[in-house]
């Protein structure tokens, strides 16, 4: 009896060890089939499939990828509230998902462009978190050098980060246009959000596309709320995928990171195939308010927000789906977190230490010219040189 | 520092043109070209401060308008838009979350007292709000529209310039809008950076057709937009965000009308003339006693109100055309010798 008892507390012990012993020794499954919502469609026959295959190393990959953008954001909230991050802050936790999916379906060759809530697409389309978050306390080793802040952000292919709403959205049928020219077979990604959906300039920019057929897929992020404005009070007609009209159009479930995938992944192979423009909603939600200033819960209920977060947490619903399909395990994702964790406090150190940019290139990057063209400060003997 | 530095650059720059009279007195005085140089300005900290401040000053209580409560700039507004619908049954206020009361509260309290017909929220569409202000106002209504920040008034520049501001001309008088007035949050503010900042009224300074107004405090804010509401041609009115909760003063209950047009010589002086409009004012007001009390310089403080159309015969009075200061506020600063 004794052999057994050491042999049962030897087994413990391992059990015990952290979670590296315990993934050697099981098996999980290399991928698993998913059934995902089916779409919404609007001048299509068919639309997305309505099953999908998840390998456990994009899953991995999808999960850690969204628990930093989760972790990232919350960080920028607290680096906010203790005044190091000034400003305007718009955060997107809650709506991981959309800029983890979009990802997923496209290739880093693609173009994306966004509004404001731009933290999440900016990591995706391959910043580190490091330069995000010294560019929110503006440093210089900010992605912008310290002197875009939140809302300009910008990366390859990503093309930012725009203030003002719905102003991207003509430039990303530019950038479709681009893309038809040179004739790499790359699409661009415009994202708006349901308060955008109602500017005029929207409207031109769905004319022009679908006129001339460029690779544009028109993305609206509908988190319910224009900044404080909840969408039936905004909109004449809420159904966000069918107001490009003659444009085709898909309403997605924007909390299911598998379902934005697909949808991607379909909109991307339509416009590819020259068929022009398509439309796609994401029906999605943001834990914060609209910005920092905002406390969120003037026009919506913490019932509400607490009811989103218990049943459709992106990162929630991926992580049940591959624990219960053992894709994963518990702990295996558990040293994700702690990971992220670390990675985002290291961050954010840096983002606090880092010096602000000298105050000489306050000028710089106004013009472009050769020599440096002189720029005027706040009175006639203050100097910059707008180097570029 | 630098208040000191520009006001003193006038100075040296009325020398070289040669300005007869008064400027005599200086050529003896001996300052070093240096000393009014502020050569540390960029390095030294406390300087990068100073850029940016200023000290509200209120103007004394009015006496003549009847009983007066303490308003912030706001509360002046509210004030005077709850005048309005109050008189006009024909005024609406729409824009950008103004049924809540506003983003910067400015119309809280209307919705209740006047009902959701008459204070209503758009969409997010500036082009559309003007453009349907313009249509409310040429039927014969008073519309008061409110674009949420200055900086997105841009959409609705083509509204502003091509269609508000030449009905009246293009229809020989048959049509006008001459009822509507925008009204928007304007300046800088300290954290707004590009899109919450911007001080746009050059833009629409050269604009036949349309009046800009800018008030500096809360009694001639209120007294500026009741006229400009009355006003039968249409109005910007650009209310100084930064300005909004920072001035509080005695302002009268009862409606009362700044003509506009007219601008207001705030403190009167023999040797310079310097010209502000918004917070600037306050700035310029400070530059005028440091002036005064450092240079031994007299100078004349008039705050402008309307940009255009401008009161050239005020400004001018007192000043020949050759030593004239224009200090626009916010970013920009601009400086003309020259009166048309």
């Amino acid at each position: 009896t004794r052999e057994v008892e050491v042999a049962v507390s030897r087994d413990c012990a391992t059990a015990l060890q952290p979670g590296r012993v315990l993934v050697a020794s099981r098996n999980f499954a290399n991928d698993a089939t998913f059934e995902i919502k089916k779409c919404d469609l609007h001048r299509l026959e068919e639309g997305p499939p309505v099953t999908t295959v998840l390998t456990r190393e994009d899953g991995l990959k999808y999960y850690r990828m969204m628990q930093t953008v989760r972790r990232m954001e919350l960080k920028a909230d607290q680096l906010y509230k203790q005044k190091i991050i000034r400003g305007f802050c718009h955060l997107c936790d809650g709506q991981e998902a959309c800029c983890v999916g979009l990802e997923a379906g496209i290739n880093p060759t693609d173009h994306l462009i966004t509004a404001y809530r731009a933290h999440g697409f900016t990591f995706t389309r391959g910043l580190s978190v490091r330069e995000i978050l010294a560019e929110l306390t503006g440093r210089k080793g900010g992605c912008a050098k310290g002197k875009g802040g939140s809302m300009h952000m910008y990366a390859k292919n990503f093309y930012g980060g725009n203030g003002i709403v719905g102003a991207q959205v003509p430039l990303g049928a530019g950038i479709a246009l681009a893309c038809k020219y040179n004739g790499k077979d790359e699409v661009c990604l415009t994202l708006y959000g349901d308060g955008a959906a109602n500017q005029g300039q929207i409207f031109e920019a769905y004319n022009m596309a679908a006129l001339w057929k460029l690779p544009c897929i028109f993305i609206c992020e509908n988190n319910r709320y224009g900044m404080g404005t909840s969408v039936e009070r905004a909109a004449a007609s809420t159904d966000y995928y069918k107001r490009g009209d003659f444009i085709p159009g898909l309403r997605v479930d924007g909390m299911d990171i598998l379902c934005v995938r697909e949808a991607t992944k379909f909109a991307a192979a339509y416009c590819r195939s020259g068929k022009g423009p398509i439309l796609m909603e994401l029906q999605t939600y943001r834990y914060h308010g609209h910005s920092m200033s905002d406390p969120g819960v003037s026009y919506r209920t913490r019932e509400e927000i607490q009811e989103v977060r218990s049943k459709s947490d992106p990162i929630m619903l991926l992580k049940d789906r591959m624990v219960n399909s053992n894709l994963a395990s518990v702990e295996e994702l558990k040293e994700i977190d702690v990971e992220v964790r670390k990675e985002i406090e290291d961050a954010a150190q840096f983002a606090t230490a880092d010096p602000e940019p000298p105050l000489e290139e306050l000028g710089y990057h106004i013009y472009s010219s050769d020599p440096p063209f002189e720029v005027r400060g706040a009175n006639q003997w203050i100097k910059f040189k707008s180097v570029s | 520092m630098a208040f000191v530095a520009a006001a003193a650059g006038w100075l040296l720059r009325l020398r070289a043109a040669g300005a007869e009279g008064h400027w005599r007195r200086f050529h003896g005085v001996g300052l070093a070209r240096g000393f009014l140089h502020p050569s540390a300005t960029v390095e030294d900290a406390a300087q990068r401060r100073q850029v940016a401040h200023f000290t509200f000053q209120p103007d004394p209580e009015p006496r003549e308008y009847g009983q007066t409560q303490k308003m912030n700039l706001f509360q002046s507004i509210t004030s005077a838009l709850d005048n309005s619908l109050a008189k006009d049954p024909t005024a609406v206020i729409f824009g950008e979350d103004v049924a809540f009361g506003g983003v910067f509260r400015c119309t809280v309290g209307l919705r209740d007292k006047y009902g959701k017909d008459r204070v209503f929220n758009t969409p997010l569409c500036e082009q559309g709000i003007v453009g349907f202000g313009i249509g409310i106002a040429v039927t014969g209504a008073t519309a008061i529209a409110e674009i949420q920040f200055a900086d997105y008034i841009f959409p609705a520049f083509d509204q502003i310039v091509n269609e508000a501001a030449k009905y009246r001309y293009r229809s020989g008088d048959l049509f006008n809008c001459g009822s509507l007035t925008i009204r928007s949050p304007w300046g800088c503010v300290g954290h707004g950076a590009l899109y919450h900042s911007q001080s746009p009224e050059a833009f629409f300074a050269h604009c036949p057709g349309i009046k800009v107004v800018i008030p500096r405090s809360p009694f001639q804010a209120k007294g500026l937009l009741l006229s400009c509401i009355e006003d039968k041609n249409p109005c910007i009115f650009f209310e100084p965000k930064i300005l909004y909760r920072a001035a509080a003063e005695q302002v009268p209950i009862e409606p009362y009308n700044i003509p506009l047009s007219q601008a207001e010589v705030i403190q009167e002086g023999s040797d310079v003339t310097l010209v502000a409009w918004g917070t600037q004012v306050h700035v310029i007001r400070e530059v005028a006693s440091m002036a005064k009390e450092k240079l031994g310089v007299s100078c004349e403080v008039i705050d402008l109100r309307t940009i255009i159309p401008w009161d050239v015969d005020t400004v001018c009075k007192n000043a020949d055309p050759f030593s004239l200061g224009l200090y626009p506020t916010g970013k920009m600063k601009e400086e003309t010798n020259n009166l048309y």
